[in-house]
This record gives structure tokens, sequence and C-alpha cells, in this order.
């Protein structure tokens, strides 16, 4: 069956038939064999994506005024539990409410919700750790992979330890060592400066409100998880650059040298042209995942101090958690993909990641 | 084909197994045709002639290794010994997501059949429809204050078996501290001539304060008020506090316990949860004091601990009969001596000076209002707190956009 075609071979002889039935006879045997395929991700997939979206339009959740909740219609034992009421279309308003920053929505989350000021953090957030990460990255990839280093792999495994540590542990961990009261930095930085005279210091590391740099909007939280970050983020973007290095020819760099390249010039007109096709596809991961990461906002800052350092996701998380606020967490999701979708699509585009790279 | 038709099959099998797991939130209800088990069961005078039957769920949020789990799990094991045709599952759940978890669960068909927590939530899970309607079983209630059971109820209804009452108080560490301040302005001189204190940077902990400088949070429409009188006062005695040196104020509950019991504060305002806790660091060494008052006392919030009923329960006698023998007297003896917790039960003698001090405390303080304005004074007030501790932001200025804050959500 796989191998050769029947219906090809006996073609010729057979009545001429309409191109609609020649190409569902092409299509039948491979979409029989994505069926299974097909089905699962409906069921996984695109099923909770459509209830998803349609979430975003109800008041769906735990609504206490009324005693009224949307969440399952069936109970145990196939009853209806007795306080399900179908849930209820209310248009385009959780959006509304959201992209508007209604006064009273936003009273009822704490007050300390601002959704363009998010986005901007979001985005800030995500472009100054990919930044650090990609760039980190290579030049550690670079100084691993220079001719006869001593113990290089012994470097190379010290560097998959952020990678294989659980995100949640890292944040703890780092969480913990940024204490005011009891944190390793903390006893660090006094270590270095009390011999010099200096009284000892208890930074508040994620309570202070005042910006550490003036005229630069971003409290001091943002800078104890971007130090958290870089280090959780930088082996990857080695790994990739490596894998990359590995597959530059030697002779263009004999070649260069030939012609009276200087290391510095090699680097910029070489390593990097050829080591972007792997870092430009590594970084749009990067960017993805630093959008969307969860842990280091929400288990170092929690989002504060007021607020501040907040992203799209943790936000989206407290709706339900603490507002128990389904369908307006389902409208943030939505919106958070509206966001992602054309940052990939210009990433791409200026990128040509997806498309073939010829030197 | 053949191959393809089984894969397909296991696939399905695969798939329905995952389905079935996931959907299984709840242990299976175990059918209760077992009338068999009154007789069975030996009938104690300590639950009033209701015995445990069937399966009971029952969620609690005490600290993993505090002196309330050791309570509860010699608790547990008594009933269990007492009632071995019931089955009792206990889980521990964190007490930041005891009632998100509860009340999601509960929402979706599934949940535990009752739970232990303070009454912080009941008002919006009345409202939220999550738990049963207990009115039936109030005239069990003989020997609980009336406090108690008032805490339960709503709309003359009860909600819950009441345990126990909270409401914080001033932990002192004797060795440092001869006399426990008894005004605001002793306490500020005790930290100003070097003696530490640590508080929790909270709307909760340190609200009393705002009752002892003359203030109110709501009037009888729930509209906020506290910008009215007392409110600036209280901000801006916290932000005094804050200027000494001595004081630290956390954000984080473990690190200012640990400040405390590690001796580098000698005080902290908490309440009678940690007792067990504190008595086996500090020792005779610990003592409690009221809340230090002002131009009036200090009214901390009181809250009632008791024991709530799910919606979705299959087995209602079956717990309320786990709880009342939990909230007995010789269980709530268990409860007092090892936990420290001041019992509801007016048959409870209290001996120790400590537990007597948070039962006073109790007493004074203001009863948690359990309407649905509350809910909207955690974030802006929190928040307000910061601003003025680690923002320098004036006090009365961030009470009155607080209270503002409030005031919208609440639509008033």
């Amino acid at each position: 069956m796989a191998t050769t075609n029947p219906e090809l071979t006996s073609q010729p002889v057979r009545a001429p038939r309409s191109a609609l039935s020649e190409g569902w006879k092409q299509l039948r045997t491979p979409l029989i064999y994505l069926l299974p395929a097909l089905i699962i991700m409906m069921l996984i997939t695109f099923y909770p994506l459509a209830f998803q979206v349609w979430m975003s339009f109800t008041d769906y959740g735990v609504i206490k005024e009324e005693g009224k909740q949307t969440l399952n219609p069936f109970g145990p034992n196939g009853t209806t539990p007795p306080n399900y009421r179908p849930a209820q279309y209310v248009g385009f308003r959780n959006y509304l409410d959201i992209v508007t920053n209604n006064p009273q929505f936003v009273a009822r989350l704490g007050g300390n919700f601002d959704f363009w000021r998010l986005l901007a953090f979001n985005l800030w957030w995500t472009f100054s750790n990919v930044g650090f990460h990609v760039a980190l990255g290579v030049i550690i990839a670079v100084l691993l992979n220079v001719e006869g280093l001593w113990g290089r792999k012994i470097y190379r495994a010290i560097y998959i330890l952020p990678m294989v540590l659980p995100n949640i542990v890292v944040a703890t961990v780092w969480r913990n060592m940024f204490d005011d009261q009891y944190g390793s930095i903390n006893q660090l930085i006094n270590l270095l400066i009390t011999p010099f005279g200096f009284d000892p210091v208890q930074i508040r590391w994620f309570n202070q409100i005042q910006d550490p740099i003036p005229g630069i909007g971003l409290p001091l939280s943002y800078y104890a998880m971007l130090i958290a970050n870089i280090w959780l983020g930088w082996p990857f973007m080695t790994i990739v650059a490596t894998g990359a290095l590995q597959s530059i020819p030697k002779e263009m760099y004999e070649a260069a040298s030939i012609d009276g390249a200087t290391g510095l010039q090699q680097f910029w007109r070489i390593t990097l042209p050829l080591l972007r096709p792997a870092m430009v596809p590594a970084a749009m991961v990067g960017i993805v995942t630093t959008f969307n990461l969860f842990h280091v906002i929400y288990f170092m800052s929690g989002g504060g101090p007021l607020g501040r350092t907040e992203i799209m996701v943790t936000q989206a998380f407290k709706l339900i958690n603490v507002n128990q606020l389904y369908g307006v967490a389902a409208a943030f999701s939505v919106i958070i993909a509206l966001v992602l979708i054309p940052i990939f699509l210009i990433t791409n585009k200026i990128s040509r990641a997806t498309e073939s790279y010829d030197v | 084909m053949k191959r393809l038709t089984f894969s397909l099959i296991a696939l399905l099998a695969l798939f329905a197994t995952l389905l079935s797991a996931c959907g299984q939130v709840t242990p299976a209800a175990q059918p209760t045709a077992a009338p068999a088990a009154p007789t069975a069961a030996p009938v104690q005078s300590t639950t009033d002639g209701m015995a445990i039957t069937g399966t009971v769920t029952l969620w609690h949020a005490y600290g993993t290794g505090s002196a309330e789990e050791k309570a509860i799990n010699i608790l547990i094991d008594r009933a269990r010994a007492a009632y071995p045709n019931a089955t009792i599952n206990v889980l521990q759940i964190p007490f930041d997501q005891i009632f998100n978890k509860f009340n999601n669960e509960v929402s979706s068909g599934g949940g535990p059949d009752m739970f232990i927590a303070p009454n912080d939530s009941l008002g919006s899970q009345i409202r939220a429809g999550v738990l049963a309607d207990l009115s039936e079983y109030q005239s069990r209630l003989t020997d609980v204050a009336p406090t108690g059971v008032a805490g339960m109820s709503l709309n003359g209804k009860l909600y819950g078996i009441p345990e126990s009452f909270k409401a914080v108080a001033l932990y002192y560490n004797k060795s440092k501290v001869v006399n426990p301040p008894a005004t605001t302005d002793e306490l500020l001189a005790l930290v100003k001539g070097g003696n530490t204190l640590v508080l929790n940077q909270n709307a909760y902990h340190n609200f009393g304060w705002l009752q002892a400088f003359g203030g109110q949070l709501m009037d009888a429409s729930g509209k906020c008020i506290a910008d009215q009188a007392g409110g600036a006062e209280w901000f801006a005695y916290l932000k005094a506090l804050k200027e000494v040196p001595t004081v630290t104020f956390s954000t984080d509950g473990g690190q200012a316990d640990s400040l405390f019991k590690d001796g580098k504060a000698d005080m902290i305002i908490n309440g009678p949860w940690v007792l067990g806790d504190y008595r086996a660091v500090l020792g005779d060494n610990l003592g409690v004091a009221p809340m230090p008052g002002a131009i009036k006392p200090a009214g901390p919030l009181t809250g009632v601990d008791g024991f709530y009923v799910s919606i979705n329960s299959q087995n209602v006698a079956g717990a309320v009969a786990l709880a009342m023998f939990l909230t007995s007297p010789e269980s709530m003896k268990v409860y007092v001596d090892e936990a420290g917790h001041v019992p509801v039960s007016t048959k409870v003698e209290i001996s120790d000076p400590l537990v007597q001090a948070f039962a006073q405390a109790s007493a004074t303080g203001v009863p948690r209002p359990q309407i649905p304005e509350l809910d909207n004074y955690w974030g802006p007030f929190g928040d307000a707190m910061t601003k003025v501790l680690d923002g320098g932001a004036d006090p009365k200025a961030a009470v009155t956009e607080a209270c503002a804050l409030m005031n919208t959500a609440n639509g008033k």
C-alpha cells in the first residue's frame, strides 16, 4: 500500500474523472494516516482554544453577588450542581474592561492594574532579557570554543546546570538570596563594603518603590529578576551557539588571516554572520518563552511592588486564582496571543528565520 | 489496516484513561449504604449521639510541621480509632490557596466534604453558593459561646461548626521586655530605647490601630469611612515606627516569624495560631499582651475558625459528626494544649495565661464583617501601606486614596 499506488498505475485505461475526485483519491491515504493525530489535536488543542475564545465573551466564573457558578454543569453522580447557571454572553465587555482600564474593574482588582503599562513592561522585560541571553550566550560560546582550551568539557557540563534545574527551584532560591534579612546577596554586599567604613545596608530588593536609576521607570525588583533570569537563560543560547560554531569551516578563518584580517574582524565578518541562522530562531524561542515566563515573576517579586513587575501571564493567573474571573482571564489570554502573534510575524519577517539561508 | 485499527484503539484507550484520571478530582464518593455503622460504632457522648459514617474528606491549612498540624493529626487518629467503619481522608492545603482551591473545585462539582479555616471568606463563599446550610444542627451547639455561633452565621443561617477564636495580640520576649507596652506611645518609646519589633506589613495584622486612633473602617452601609477619622493617624503611626531603626516591617510572614523565633526581634504582633510554635522555641520567656491602644483600646479583627461543609458533599451528616467530634471538649483540650487555640466551647477551662490573653484579645476585638464590601478592603489598603512605608507617601493622602478606591470597587 505504501510503495506502489495501484490507483496511479491503472489511471490511463480508466475513464477520465473530475479533478475533485482525483484530488480526494490522492489525499485519502495521507488523511487516514493523519486522522488519529487530528482527532487528538482536536480534543486537546483546538477544542480548548475554541472554548477559551467562547469563554472570553461570557461572564464565566464564580459570581459572588448571585450565589451562582457557571463553571461546570456536571456534578457528582450525574447531578447538576445546585448553584449552576449557564454562562451569559457579554459581548466585548471583558475586552473593553481590560484595554480601557475601566475604573471599577481596576478598583476590584485592587487598584494596581494598568493594561498599557503592563504591556509595555512585558515587552521591555522580554527584549531586555533575550538581548542579554543572546549576547552572553554568543560571547561565552566563542570563548569556550578557543583552540586548545583546557577543561572545555568541564565548563560545558557546568553551564548545563541552570537548564536542568527546575525553574521553580531556581526562582525560589534566587528569591531567598535576595531576601532583605537573611539573603546572601545583601550579606555579600555588606562583606564588601563594611571594611571600607560604610554602614551595613539592608536592601529591600522586592519592596523598594523608588527607582534605583532615576528617570528609568523600573523598580529594583526588576533588576533583581533580570539578574536571576540572565543566569537562567544564557546557557540555552550558548548551547545553540556552540553547535553553530562547530559547523563553521576552519578554512574561512585561515583564508581571512592570510588576507590580513584581525581576530576582531574575523569575529564580526565570519563568526557572527554564520551564527545568525542558528541564533535568530533560538532568540525567537527565547522571546516567546520569556514573554510568558511565569515562574520567575510569580515566585520572586509576585508582581510587586504595587504591581509594577507584573507580566501578562501572572496577571491572568491572578484574575483566575484571586478574583475568579474566568471570562476576563480568557479575554486576557486572547489578548496575549494577539500581542505575541505580530511579534512573531515581525521577527520572522526581519530575520527570515523560517526561510533557507545562503551565505 | 489491522495495525492501524489496533493503534487507534490503543490511543483511544490511553486517552480515555487520561480523561478519567483528570476528571477524578475527588475520591469516588463511596455509597453510604452502611446504616449498620451507627450500631457498630461506639456511640460517644462527645459527639452528642452523632456517629461518623461513610467517607469524609477534610482539608486543612495548618503549616507542615506546625503545632496545629500535630494537634489535628492526634485528633484524626482518635476519630479513626473511635469510628473504624468510617473513612476519614485528610489533605493539607497551603493557607494562601485554601479558599480559592475550595471555591474552584466545589464550583466545578468536586472538592472535599469539608474544610477548616477562619471565617475570612465566609460571606463571599456563602454568596458564591459553595457552602451547605447547617442550620438544622444549630441546636447541638449548646456549649458554644454565642459569638462563636454568630461568627459562623449569616442572615440567621448557620454555615459552619465553630472551633476557635482568633485575633492578634502582642507577643514579647520576657528576657528582653519586662513590662509589655500598654499604649502606642509606650511601644514607640520602647523601640526608640533599643527594643526590637517586627511587624507584618499588610492590612490585617495592624488593623487594630485603626480603632485605637478613633477610626472605623466602614459605616453601616459598607462605605469606607477610615479617611474621616483614625486612618491617617494609624498610617502616620506606622510611618513613625518605620523610621525607628529597630523596627522591621516584613512582607513575608515566614521571615517575620523567624526574626522573632531567632531572638532578632523582641516583639511581634501575631495570632494564636503560632502560639505553639513560638512556645516551642522561647518556652517560659514567651509573653502575650493585648495590642497597645491609643485614645481607645486597639480593635483587631476577630475571626472564628470553623468547619464548613461543601454544597457538593454526599455525606453532610458524617461531615458534621466529624466536626462535632473535633470540637468536643476533649478534642478542644488537645487544640488548646498543643496549638494554643482559643476554644469557642464554654466547657473548656483555659489555665494557660497566654491562651487567656488571646481569649481576652478576641473578646475585645472587632468582629470581622461578612459583607461583600470588605473583599475590596485588602488590595487598596495593603498598597497604601506599601506606598507610605516603602514609598514615603503622605499617610492622609494614602488613606484617602485607598478609601476612594475601595468605594469605587464597591460602587458606593
